[in-house]
């Protein structure tokens, strides 16, 4: 192809402006289109470029491509055979579109993805991921344009079956709703793979591991294809009548939120794992966590909108439920996002600490942005004490208005819920985290051994009093006892179903918060270290080159008068 | 005629540790604009980690480089616009071409439109690679590979080019001529940091040599800068008219001579002392009416630099 510049294109037009034929603005017109397409791939990201040039070229892409043309073929010939007259009365687009679907979603949920994974994981094997780092490409830029190239290639796929989709309108019975939801649900749902796909491709860098890797994504792949594949017969099917409906929009809604922002997430974890180590690799992963944090708060308010505003909706310990399933929530997500974030590197980057705040009064808050195991326990025990308190608070005002009803769980075990599910992740967290700086002063403790240290710890308080009590020949048949204190599982599952009695909450409450406090004062020193880092002038180098970058980029006009200036 | 400037590669007390290994051990050295610097040293020896780390491939345990006043670990982003870095690995793209390859490798660097035309041009030209443009990388030979990495390494007209065994595998052929492009790469003012095994090459391509060993630097310097600091010994070649009896009986009783012989006509022995040593040992050979015809000091080649400074210890 070959690109036109526009001030080429300019002179020619004023050169020759007179005859306006339909073939000369056919032409400029093409010119244009051409000109725009050449810009628009000269903007395109490298890697996006480079393995669309790979794709086109490959084996590979090319045989899938025509498998999946070819089946389409099949299904279309045999579809209607077997149809046969009924085709012009029955409605046989459904089953005709359902067979689409089934051969579009394959490749779409196992090849794409799989495809992703291993363009980035090749990129070890083939010793091409050093050349790609030292380049000027930025560890997102590489992440977007190995997904970028995924996607193109469900794009193609997609462009062979959509024919075959078109003609299913003809067929009766298929709505473009119906289509568009199920389109979007298999683009959406590859992309989401390819992303989770190469987020374990950057993750794994070790060959030997890879095979192992490699399998266990084809079999999860494979798992969330069959999914896929379900979700969409059951639109195919029951589709229209689902639309109708305000919950299924109000659904979809959080649906969409909730992959949006674990995609977000996903991103910049993957592009973590290709960054270099001095880069500050944990704030883009804290946004995205406060996005998904807002999110749950945001679904929690939708559900209490839509039930408590529904005229004679009965909302007895309704309030309580919803306090107990964001607890719930809350507590779990924290603590898996708070054993990651413990386990961070403690010594900030110079590069990092260029960047700390400088305002005092601020830098408290903000630091908990920044990374480090102190900044990012506080930061999990901060979110989720704050998602308590809205939640908390919420229940007491449906409460005092009368709106929270009777029955079901009692607001005091609510309370007792939250206070007890905080405790546990302040703690488990807390004396976690200690015990890795404990060890860190012997040995190298990466992120992952870290975690696993969080899950340990988590498993024996599970583990070790429940095989105590149930060898016990006392206390086996006795239900819950205080021996069970530790553990979070048992306690808090007790407490959400047979209430406040049932679990001494009246002697946990003191123990519980207690055991919490110590574990978050025992880390509050080394915290207080991490938040307090003041920050470091940038080098003069860098000043100095910052000037010439300023001073070499390229200005564009300033004002609508510098145009007229332009001998152009 | 080669001119130093200022240090384009700064490499201060650079130490990298993998667990008990000691791989780089308190290295410090520069390299200046339009230098070519030689890294000499066994397998193992901790040059490709210290050319990575320079590179901003891997993190020191401790110590910094810095590349044109940009601290690799801090800023690898500013370096990496600075300088090329050509692994003693070829890394390949499946179904790719030549100029592809290029391409590639220009819009990562963030070269747009006419400036990423020119610079591949460039780039092929200088590697004398136009006529295989749209030639698959999986055909090209080895010497063909090298010289495309080496284009890929200079796509974005770095200031800094680390080569690392750019020369491995290669026929005399294709050593010479990349022996001549490191040359012009370095008269147009880059440094260039290079190592290889073939040290008859390099003492012929670097103004200066690092001589590493166990993840120590043992000395940074000329050859002949090199060769003095380590050793004042070198072997002496004398011709006399006549039987040379007499002169070596001369001889044997000096303290700065050693090891005597006669071999092909000349007698060979081992002098103590530098330039100025041998002048007056000459002067006083004549002096002592013994008849000179030939006088010849073997000029130490970067081998026997090479040898004496790691004692031998090449693994």
């Amino acid at each position: 192809m070959t690109s036109v510049p526009p001030t080429a294109l300019n002179e020619a037009t004023s050169i020759h402006p007179p005859t306006r034929t339909a073939e000369a603005s056919w032409l400029r017109a093409w010119n244009w289109t051409e000109a725009r397409l050449a810009a628009l791939a000269e903007r395109a990201n490298p890697i996006l470029v480079k393995e669309t040039r790979q794709a086109l070229k490959s084996r590979q892409f090319i045989i899938t491509f025509m498998i999946v043309l070819l089946f389409c073929w099949i299904v279309s010939f045999v579809g209607i055979a077997i149809v046969g007259p009924q085709i012009y009365y029955a409605a046989a687009g459904p089953g005709m579109l359902a067979a689409y679907y089934t051969i579009l979603i394959i490749p779409l949920t196992l090849v794409v993805p799989f495809t992703a994974f291993r363009s980035l994981a090749a990129e070890q094997e083939e010793n091409t991921f050093d050349l790609l780092s030292i380049t000027t490409l930025g560890s997102r830029q590489i992440v977007t344009g190995k997904l970028a190239s995924a996607l193109v290639q469900m794009v193609v796929y997609l462009s062979a079956v959509s024919p075959c989709i078109a003609f299913t309108f003809l067929l009766r019975g298929v709505d473009a709703i119906t289509v568009g939801m199920l389109l979007a649900v298999a683009m959406l749902g590859s992309v989401g793979l390819s992303m989770m796909a190469l987020l374990i491709g950057a993750a794994a860098r070790v060959r030997t591991t890879q095979v192992v890797i490699s399998v266990a994504l084809v079999l999860l792949l494979a798992g969330a294809g069959v999914a896929l594949w379900f979700l969409g017969i059951g639109i195919i099917s029951d589709g229209s009548a689902m639309y109708r409906q305000a919950e299924f929009w109000l659904f979809a809604v959080v649906v969409m939120s909730l992959y949006v922002t674990t995609f977000g997430l996903l991103h910049a974890a993957a592009a973590a794992q290709v960054a270099f180590v001095s880069e500050n690799r944990s704030t883009p992963l804290r946004r995205w966590m406060m996005a998904q944090q807002a999110c749950l708060c945001g679904w929690m308010a939708g559900l209490v909108y839509v039930v408590l505003g529904s005229p004679g909706a009965s909302s007895s310990g309704f309030m309580s439920g919803v306090v107990i399933i964001t607890a719930t929530l809350g507590s779990g997500y924290w603590f898996l996002m708070g054993a990651m974030m413990t386990g961070e590197w403690p010594h900030l980057s110079r590069r990092v600490q260029r960047s700390l705040p400088t305002n005092d009064a601020w830098r408290p808050f903000v630091s908990l942005m920044n990374p480090g195991p102190g900044a990012g326990y506080l930061f999990a025990v901060a979110n989720l004490t704050m998602l308590l308190i809205v939640s908390l608070s919420a229940a007491v005002w449906a409460n005092a208005t009368g709106m929270a009803g009777g029955g079901g769980p009692s607001l005091e075990a609510a309370f007792y819920y939250a206070i007890f599910a905080w405790s546990y992740v302040v703690a488990f967290l807390g004396f976690g985290r200690l015990i890795i700086n404990a060890l860190r002063k012997w040995v190298y403790v990466p992120m992952t051994a870290a975690f696993l240290i969080h899950v340990i710890l988590l498993l024996s308080a599970i583990g070790v009093p429940t095989v105590i009590q149930m060898t016990s020949r006392e206390l086996r048949n006795s239900g819950y006892t205080l021996l069970q204190m530790p553990n979070p599982v048992w306690t808090l599952s007790e407490l959400a179903n047979r209430g406040v009695n049932s679990v001494q909450a009246d002697v946990l409450v003191l123990i519980l918060p207690t055991a919490a406090l110590i574990a978050l004062l025992l880390n509050l020193r080394s915290v207080a270290t991490e938040l307090m880092l003041q920050r470091i002038p940038v080098p003069v180098r860098i000043i100095e080159d910052e000037a010439e970058l300023e001073a070499a980029a390229p200005r564009g006009p300033q004002s609508p008068w510098d145009l007229d200036d332009d001998p152009a | 005629m080669y001119m130093p400037r200022r240090p384009l590669i700064e490499v201060r007390e650079l130490h990298r540790y993998f667990g008990p290994t000691k791989a780089v051990v308190d290295m410090s050295f520069e390299v200046y604009a339009g230098e070519v610097f030689g890294y000499i040293g066994p397998n193992g020896a901790g040059k490709t980690t210290s050319m990575r780390i320079i590179s901003t491939l891997d993190e020191p345990t401790y110590g910094d480089a810095l590349v044109d006043g940009f601290s690799v670990v801090d800023d690898p982003d500013r370096v990496r616009r600075r300088l090329g870095f050509m692994p003693d690995y070829f890394g390949t793209y499946q179904n790719m071409n030549v100029v592809e390859y290029l391409d590639f490798f220009a819009r990562a660097y963030g070269l747009r439109s006419y400036e990423r035309k020119r610079a591949i041009e460039y780039a092929m030209e200088f590697t004398l690679l136009e006529q295989l443009a749209e030639k698959p990388i999986n055909g090209l030979s080895k010497g063909m590979k090298q010289r495309l990495a080496l284009g890929r390494t200079m796509i974005h007209d770095p200031a800094v080019l680390i080569l690392d065994e750019p020369a491995a595998g290669l026929d005399p052929r294709a050593r010479i001529e990349l022996r001549e492009m490191i040359g012009r790469l370095a008269a147009d003012g880059k440094s260039v940091l290079i190592s290889s095994h073939i040290l008859t090459e390099l003492a012929e391509m670097c103004h200066r040599v690092g001589i590493i060993e166990q993840g120590q630097l043992l000395a940074v310097g000329t050859v002949e800068e090199i060769s003095n600091q380590t050793e004042t010994r070198s072997e002496v070649r004398l011709r006399v008219l006549g039987e040379p009896d007499g002169m070596m009986q001369y001889l044997r009783v000096r303290d700065d001579v050693s090891d005597i012989a006669f071999r092909n006509g000349q007698v060979i022995l081992t002098h103590a002392g530098g330039p100025a040593e041998q002048a007056a040992l000459l002067r006083q050979i004549i002096e002592a009416n013994f008849q000179v015809v030939e006088f010849a000091s073997k000029t130490k080649s970067l081998e026997d630099v090479f040898m004496h400074v790691t004692e031998g210890r090449v693994q």
